[in-house]
């Protein structure tokens, strides 16, 4: 039997968010959460599913958040606690999953972090690849990108369209890390070298912060505070290989039988799309992901994007609190819960429709991805 | 002087790998069954689950699948080389490796060139096997 149609998100928690000193991870953890389900209309009582990602390595000082710690200073006694490290991707396929079986009604995603502030190293070193001076995913991504130079039409010229595009949509985003800092073509290409052929702007923020939604049923969401948002597919592939061994570095990625497997479920075709949020670690992994849906042939997002295509006012918005190249990195949350607020119409002056000219939103396109382009969630939103 | 970078760290599964290196051979599991020459090592062939395995010696000749430049140090014990391009070579036999490709300018570096190994005895205990562009006897490359 489809889940189309049969699951809404409700209720969003946000943090402080970009430099907040002085918070442990877990506080941003416990404030999103308790602000989702305020948000949501719930009381903690009502909350009996809570899933927290895998923590990378803890900042000094403090134990690794687990969702058990979580819970007790939220006050819950949830019926189902998950952790695990493949993120938002497989998050929502387990809430549906527990939704679905009947084990829980209301269920609780988060994800938060403090790395900016607590300095430490975002990703954990693997020491046989330090060897060869490779540190960190900027580099694998680097990889891949520059194999997809060589396949088909891309580079700077492409992803210059896609930085400078979602920095419009943050400038409208009070809560965005680069909201009062505009980008220009010329301020792309001055931006240094991380690791050739990224430029700092191709890459996605480290901040503080927190994020968190609740989803339930469609019947149960209809009593609560919002307008609900219904899941209509989703859809998650895994291609797994490790990045050395990968065949999928210029496409397909996980993006295209992830997002078959979404529109089959949504029964709808990328014509019906208002909106696109995409997880955005790189500016490379934007076209990929749109390349490999089918938005545009290989090599032809150089046109796609141009003239301002994703910004506002454009013909197809993409990421429209900035995403995580210019608004905040919370893995898969990022593009969901922005798709979220805006198909229940709260976005302030970034909202989709008339203020921003663009289609009022009816249905939006997330995805998060993995790894090296490894893992690969899509999800299909409409409006109730 | 000492080597300062980070070394190798070989377990149970990669120690052949690096035991040949230290004998300057590139060392590869093989299925006996069903031929697949793999990496990384591991203890059953992931095509048809097979565990009768053995180590042969690869060429060391492969060509560049990607690379990327470094442009900046994230491990201060590679500032002195920077600019450097580490890359994924992808050998004759099959098998894809991270290394590095040194003895050219990091702007002569593209995607599907010829390369073949050298080795770096970088202490008493490893060597690191590296590549370089194979040169055409005109000259080319």
């Amino acid at each position: 039997m489809s889940l189309k149609d049969k699951y809404a998100i409700v209720g969003i928690g946000y943090t402080h968010q970009g430099r907040v000193p002085a918070r442990t991870a877990l506080s941003f953890y416990v404030e999103a959460c308790a602000n989702a389900i305020k948000d949501a209309g719930l009381g903690r009582e009502d909350i009996d599913g809570l899933i927290c990602y895998r923590h990378f390595q803890p900042a000094p000082g403090e134990r690794e958040v687990t969702p058990y710690i979580t819970a007790q200073r939220l006050g819950l006694a949830p019926k189902y606690l998950s952790q695990e490290a493949n993120c938002a991707r497989s998050h929502l396929h387990h809430a549906l999953g527990v939704l679905e079986a009947g084990l829980c009604n209301y269920v609780v995603i988060a994800y938060a972090d403090n790395a900016l502030s607590s300095q430490r190293m975002f990703d954990e070193i693997d020491p046989n690849k330090a060897v060869f001076g490779q540190f960190g995913y900027p580099a694998e991504y680097a990889m891949a990108a520059q194999r997809a130079m060589h396949t088909f039409r891309t580079g700077p010229e492409t992803w210059k369209e896609i930085a400078v595009g979602q920095r419009k949509w943050a400038n409208l985003n009070p809560s965005a890390y680069f909201c009062d800092r505009p980008l220009t073509y010329e301020d792309y290409y001055r931006s240094r070298w991380v690791v050739e052929p990224f430029r700092t702007v191709d890459v996605c923020l480290i901040n503080d912060g927190g994020r968190a939604y609740v989803v339930t049923s469609v019947e149960r969401a209809r009593d609560l505070r919002h307008r609900p948002v219904v899941i209509m597919g989703i859809g998650q592939h895994n291609p797994s290989s490790y990045i050395d061994q990968s065949t999928c570095m210029a496409g397909p990625s996980g993006a295209k039988v992830a997002g078959e497997t979404a529109f089959s479920m949504a029964e709808i075709t990328l014509g019906d799309i208002d909106a696109c949020e995409i997880y955005d670690c790189f500016t490379y992994t934007v076209e990929i992901t749109l390349q490999d849906y089918g938005f545009f042939e290989p090599g032809e997002g150089q046109d796609w994007f141009k003239d301002g295509a994703i910004g506002p006012g454009g013909s197809l918005p993409v990421n429209t609190s900035g995403g995580q190249l210019s608004e905040a990195y919370f893995m898969g949350l990022t593009p969901l819960t922005e798709a979220a607020m805006q198909l229940m119409g709260r976005c302030g002056d970034r909202q989709l429709g008339p203020k921003t000219n663009t289609k009022e939103p009816e249905i939006v396109l997330c995805s998060d991805n993995g790894a090296t382009l490894q893992t690969h969630c899509c999800t299909i939103l409409r409006r109730f | 002087m000492a080597y300062k970078k980070p070394l190798p760290q070989p377990n149970a599964d990669t120690r052949p790998f690096w035991d040949g290196c230290k004998q300057h051979q590139l060392r590869f599991q093989k299925c006996r069954d069903c031929q697949y020459i793999r990496w990384p090592p591991s203890i059953i062939c992931p095509l048809c689950y097979s565990q009768d395995t053995e180590w042969i010696v690869a060429s060391g000749k492969g060509k560049i699948y990607t690379f990327t430049v470094y442009h900046q140090a994230f491990h201060k014990s590679f500032e002195n080389d920077l600019p450097y391009v580490t890359a994924i070579v992808e050998l004759e036999e099959g098998p894809r490796l991270l290394s590095n490709i040194v003895g050219c300018s990091p702007e002569e570096v593209r995607c599907d060139m010829p390369v073949e190994v050298i080795w770096e005895d970088i202490n008493e205990e490893f060597t690191l096997p590296k590549f370089k562009v194979i040169t055409k006897p005109n000259g080319d490359s």
